[in-house]
This record gives C-alpha cells, structure tokens and sequence, in this order.
C-alpha cells in the first residue's frame, strides 16, 4: 500500500517537472518572436534605447514607414504572387505525378522517385547559379516567372512527396471497384482519388505555399529589383546609415501572420489526413 | 448473360506461381463458386477475370471475345470486393449511380434503373446515406447494388460475406442465392468457405496452390471426390481418414489399418485394389453411427467404443470413439442422452466408404454398379 502511493507521488512530481520543462521550451522558443512583436510596435527612440524597455507607449509608425512611404506594399504582393503561383504550379504537376508514383508499377520506379526527393535535399546554393545564368539566358532575370519557376522546382518534390502518401492511404479497391465499373485511370484519379485526397491536398498546398512564402535566396538571387518578394527585401532595411530595426520588425510581423494562420489550418487538417486511410 | 473460359491461364509474381494452367468453362448464368485453402490463387483467378490482373499464360474468352489484352473498363464485369468498397465520398445512390454516369446514360434512365436495384435489394431508405453510415450488412447489400445497375455480363464476388457476422453471413448467403435467381447472371464467386461454396454453387471449383483440384457439382464433390485432399476439404465435420493396407484373408479382401484392426473391402472396390496396396481409407462421420439409431447399412461393418466426447449440434450429435489406433468422428442423427466414457456399438457404412491412393491421394475410382 504505502510502496503503491508512494510510487503515485513520483509519477506525480514526474508530470510536473515534464510540465515545467514544457513550458521553459515554449518561453525559449517564443521569446525571439515576443521580442519582434514588441519592437515593431515601438518608437524609434525605443527600440535605440541602451536599457531595453519594458513599458512604452505603442505606435504603428514602423508599419506606415514600411508599408505606406516604403516599397513592402508590392513586395508583399510579389509574395503572394509568386507563392500562390508556385503553389497552383506544383499541384497541376505533382499531384498526377504523385498518382502515378502511387499507383504504377514502373520499372525503376524507385530511383526516379529518390531522385525527385533529392532535387529537394540539395543545397540551394549550389542550384541558385545555374538557375540565374539560366534565368539570364532567356531574359526571365528579376521577373516573377522566375522567382515561381524558381520556388516550384524546389517544392515540386515535397508535393510529391507528401501526396504520394496521401495517395498511398486511400485503399486500391476503390481505384479497382471504379475500373471495374468503366472508369478510366484518369478517371478514377480525377473523381475518387482527388475528392478522396482533399484534406492531404489542402494540407500539402499549405506547406508549399509556406515554403515559397518564407524562401529567401532563390528570391533575393533571381527576383532582383524588379520582382522583390517580402523576405528579399528585408536586406534593404540594412544600410550604411543604420539598420532600420523598427520597420523590419514590422515587415517580420506581417510576413508571419499567413504562416500562423496556416499552421493552425495544417494541425487542424493534418490529423484527419492521416486517420482517413480507414475506409473499411 | 455470358459464357466465360479459361484456358490455360496461369499467372507468375516472380517466382510464385500463384495459378497454374487453369482450364475452366463456365456457362451463360451460371453460378461458380472457387474455394479453397487461403493463398491457392482464388482471388488471382478472379482478378484476372476481371482484368485487375494480367494474366502470364492462356487466354480468357468472356462471350465471344477474347479479353487477355482489354483493361476492365471493356469487360462489362462487376466486383463485389470483400470489404464492400463504397466510395466514401459518395452517398448510397451516387455509389450506385457512378458506372451509369461514366457511361454517360441518361439522367432519368439512372434514376429508373438505381430505383430498380434499390428495390430488388431493400435499399430504398438508404440512398441519401454516406457509406460511412450504414451497417455491415447494408455496405454488403449497396456493393450488391452497385454491381447490378450495370446489368454486367458477369458477376465477380470476391469473399463478399467474410466481413459479416455469422448471423447475418447465412442471411446474406439464401439472399445472393436468391438474387441470382431474380437477375439471371453468369456469377463467379470465391470463398474459402466450403458450406458457401455447397450452398451457392451450380457448379464448385476445388483448388489447391494454383491448381484446380476438382470440378463439379455440390453432390458431385461430396460424393465422389476426386482425392483426398477434395474429400477433407468438403464436409464437416471433415472427412475421417486412416492409412491403411489391403491384404487377402480366407474372408476376401481386407484393408488393414493395423495387426488387430480391419475393415472388409466393401464391393465397389473389390476389384480395384490388390493385396500390399496401400491407401487411405476416407469415412464421414454420417457413415459411423450408434446401432440402433436409424437403419442399419445394406453392407456394413460393427464395431464397438468408449465415447470420448459428445458434442451435441442440437438436431445431430458428434460423437468422439476410438477406431483402433485412431480416434474418430461418428454422427447421431436422432440424438439420445450419450455419456462420455459409455461404449457403444457402431454401424460402418461401407457402400459410402472412400479408397485414395496414398502415394498419389487419388480417389480409387469405384466400379459402376
Ligand atoms: N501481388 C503479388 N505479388 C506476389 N505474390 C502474390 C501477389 N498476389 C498474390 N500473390 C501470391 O499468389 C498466391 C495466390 O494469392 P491469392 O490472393 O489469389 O490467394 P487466395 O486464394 O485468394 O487466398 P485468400 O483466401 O487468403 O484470399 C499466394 O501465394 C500469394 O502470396
Ligand atoms: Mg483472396
């Protein structure tokens, strides 16, 4: 009896320690990002201020000078220009190419599949040069088609990836009932195993939308002036005159709010992704 | 509504063959049931019908074409899978409406012939539900449906009741029968459940590791099985098998199961075995029974045991005795109070007795009488 409570008491201080490192981890991992929000809102003489202030009365002037006199306005929409487009891109061409790794018994099928993933694995500073001589070559250099062209190579293989698996869960007897019954494969992919996938679908979009979204280097490499998404103007606010810390900040603040959205959607979505496989 | 052949169809996974040379016909609405043990190629064989698998060798004729080279979408066949297979997405009637919409029949002609199938199958109430929400059973009946709006030339069932509680198994089993009966359709259909297979079939198909062991009607394989594997497999309790030796006696032919335990030859296979000529020798529990229950055998054979175990069925009861070295399984067929450990004389039917071969497992075929 007392060997029984007093082992109840250990699994007891057990959960409150696993509780206080929870939270240690979450202050560690949240402080930078408390920090951002608070500098954003502060005035310039705050932010420059040698003992950081924890009281201050908030302004909204580094978004205006970012956002209103400053050029992130158009960055923010080449953003989304080149993100969403990536996007769409990567799903018209990766989700039959998922399908097909799926489904097919192809010789040497795993080879080419490993080599799709490893488009993703390679370093993108080592394809960020031939992309621009490329880019170069046929006059794309700082267009928007480039940055998208640019962030779909890279995010083709994760949708592939990610589909695939979604693919993989849905039961082949369902493909098989529909052949039987006079579809098509592309049939069957477009009216059982795309409806069927929708959640992986929105969840796989979320994510290469993300990437593209947070992509710094092919952007600021291939984007130029012309075509600057948000992160790649960022070094912009870095100059010989001083770092305008307030308004990047700001931009910081807003070039996260999508990515919190999202994140909250994919938790949301992911769990009913990956427990639909049972159809039975 | 069509004939279906097989001829010479084998089907090889690298190294396994999973069917071997398959010759088999099968007439206009006729209803085939292939059974046998898990992994001896039953489904491949349907597959294959069906076009979900290509075929390594032989050819498959459905009516008059060969279809080796047609994806399944050309067959005109339906498959019930064993788990039913409903497209989650859709609801009862979607389900049994999508291979008219690919076929691009007309909508009113869909609603007719969806209303049709819902009726034959009593899914009226159902068809605005999501597959998600119905019952075993109801899944069982819509996957049905979905095969019948198609008015397909033949039926596939693979394993449809096995997913089905053994209630509603035998419940659903008297209504494919009876569906069959109402839609006249060519229908193949596996199980490896033999009591299925005898139930349903016009004709059963027996195989083992990819080969077809036998071929014929449910009275058919029950009373003449073509080996001993056919004979173990079909009957329950299974059939009663011991090795024995023929050997001649003042009294004639005897088969000798050991030094002090033997049976007399019965007469329709007097002429078909000789003296050293081992075998084994196949008795179903019907053929054992209790003196005195029931008439005794034309030509029979008595001897007496211990019951062992008593299992009461209800209208019959199994009973566990020795037959000299071995135990066996004898049937009362109107049972009285039976005591473990009471003996009893026995009746041996020897006009039913089977003889096989016990290095080739053939059946020794009997004399025509
Ligand atoms: N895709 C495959 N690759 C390799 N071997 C296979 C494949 N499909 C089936 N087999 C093998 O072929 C043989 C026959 O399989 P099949 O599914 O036809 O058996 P079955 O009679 O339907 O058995 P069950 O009653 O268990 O369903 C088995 O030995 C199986 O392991
Ligand atoms: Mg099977």
């Amino acid at each position: 009896m007392s060997g029984l409570s007093h082992r109840r008491g250990v699994s007891r201080l057990l959960g409150r320690l696993e509780l206080v490192v929870i939270w240690v981890v979450t202050a560690v991992a949240l402080a930078p990002f408390l920090w951002l929000m608070v500098t954003a809102f502060k005035h310039r003489t705050d932010v420059m201020s040698p003992t950081p202030k924890i009281l201050f009365s908030p302004t909204l002037s580094n978004f205006h000078e970012a956002f209103v006199i400053g050029p992130f306005t158009t960055n923010l929409i080449n953003s989304l220009v080149t993100a969403s487009a990536s996007t769409l891109l990567c799903l018209v061409l990766g989700l039959p190419a998922a399908y097909a790794f799926s489904r097919f018994r192809v010789y040497g099928e795993k080879h080419v599949f490993f080599y799709v993933l490893t488009t993703r694995m390679a370093p993108g500073i080592a394809l960020v040069l031939p992309l621009y001589m490329f880019f170069q070559s046929i006059g794309l250099l700082g267009t928007l088609t480039a940055v998208t062209v640019a962030q779909t190579t890279f995010n083709l293989a994760l949708v592939v990836y990610l589909m695939r698996n979604f693919f993989n869960d849905i039961p082949r007897e369902l493909d098989e009932a529909a052949l039987t019954e006079g579809a098509g494969e592309w049939q069957v992919f477009t009216r059982i195993i795309l409806p069927l996938a929708r959640p992986g679908i929105a969840v796989t979009a979320m994510i290469s939308f993300l990437f593209a979204w947070n992509e710094f280097l092919f952007a600021f490499m291939l984007g130029g002036t012309g075509a600057q998404t948000l992160p790649a103007a960022f070094p912009g606010l870095v100059t010989p005159h001083g770092t305008y810390w307030g308004q990047l900040a700001a931009a910081s603040v807003v070039v996260s709010i999508p990515v919190l959205i999202m994140i909250w959607f994919i938790q949301r979505h992911l769990t009913r992704g990956l427990t639909f496989g049972a159809v039975k | 509504m069509a004939k279906v052949r097989l001829e010479n169809v084998s089907k090889v996974y690298g190294d396994v063959v999973a069917v071997r040379d398959i010759d088999l016909e099968i007439d206009h609405n006729e209803f085939v049931v292939l059974v046998g043990p898990s992994g001896c190629g039953k489904s491949t064989t349907l597959r294959m019908i069906a076009g979900l698998e290509e075929i390594s060798g032989g050819s498959i004729h459905i009516g008059d074409r060969v279809v080796n080279d047609e994806p399944p979408r050309m067959r005109n066949v339906a498959m019930v899978f064993q788990n039913y297979a409903l497209y989650p997405h859709m609801s009862v009637r979607e389900n049994l409406a999508f291979g008219l919409t690919l076929a691009r029949v007309p909508r009113r002609e869909i609603d007719l012939k969806v209303a049709e199938a819902a009726d034959i199958l009593g899914l009226d109430e159902l068809l605005d539900r999501q597959p998600a929400q119905l019952s075993g059973g109801e899944r069982q009946r819509v996957a049905m449906g979905r095969a019948i709006v198609r008015h397909p030339d033949v039926f596939l069932f693979d394993e449809p009741l096995s997913n089905l509680d053994a209630q509603l198994r035998t419940q659903m089993r008297t209504e494919i029968k009876r569906l069959h009966r109402k839609v006249k359709t060519t229908v193949v259909y596996v199980t490896h459940d033999q009591v299925e297979a005898m139930t349903l079939a016009d004709r059963v198909v027996i195989m083992r590791a990819g080969k077809v062991e036998q071929i014929g009607t449910p009275d058919n394989i029950f009373h003449y099985p073509a080996n001993a594997f056919v004979a173990k497999f079909i009957g329950s309790p299974p059939m009663n098998m011991f090795d024995a030796v023929v050997a001649e006696t003042t009294d004639g032919k005897v088969l000798r199961v050991d030094s002090d335990w033997q049976l007399p030859v019965p007469r329709h296979l007097a002429t078909r075995v000789e003296a050293g000529h081992e075998v084994v020798i196949g008795l179903r529990a019907d053929d054992i029974t209790p003196r005195g229950h029931g008439m005794p055998p034309r030509e029979g054979a008595v001897f007496e045991s211990a019951v062992n175990i008593v299992e009461p069925l209800g209208s019959e009861t199994l009973l566990f005795v020795n037959f000299g070295p071995s135990e066996t399984i004898a049937k009362m067929v109107r049972p009285r109070t039976v005591q473990e450990g009471e003996t009893l004389s026995f009746d041996v039917n020897l006009e039913e007795l089977k003889l096989f071969d016990r290095s080739s497992g053939q059946a020794i075929e009997r004399t025509r009488a």
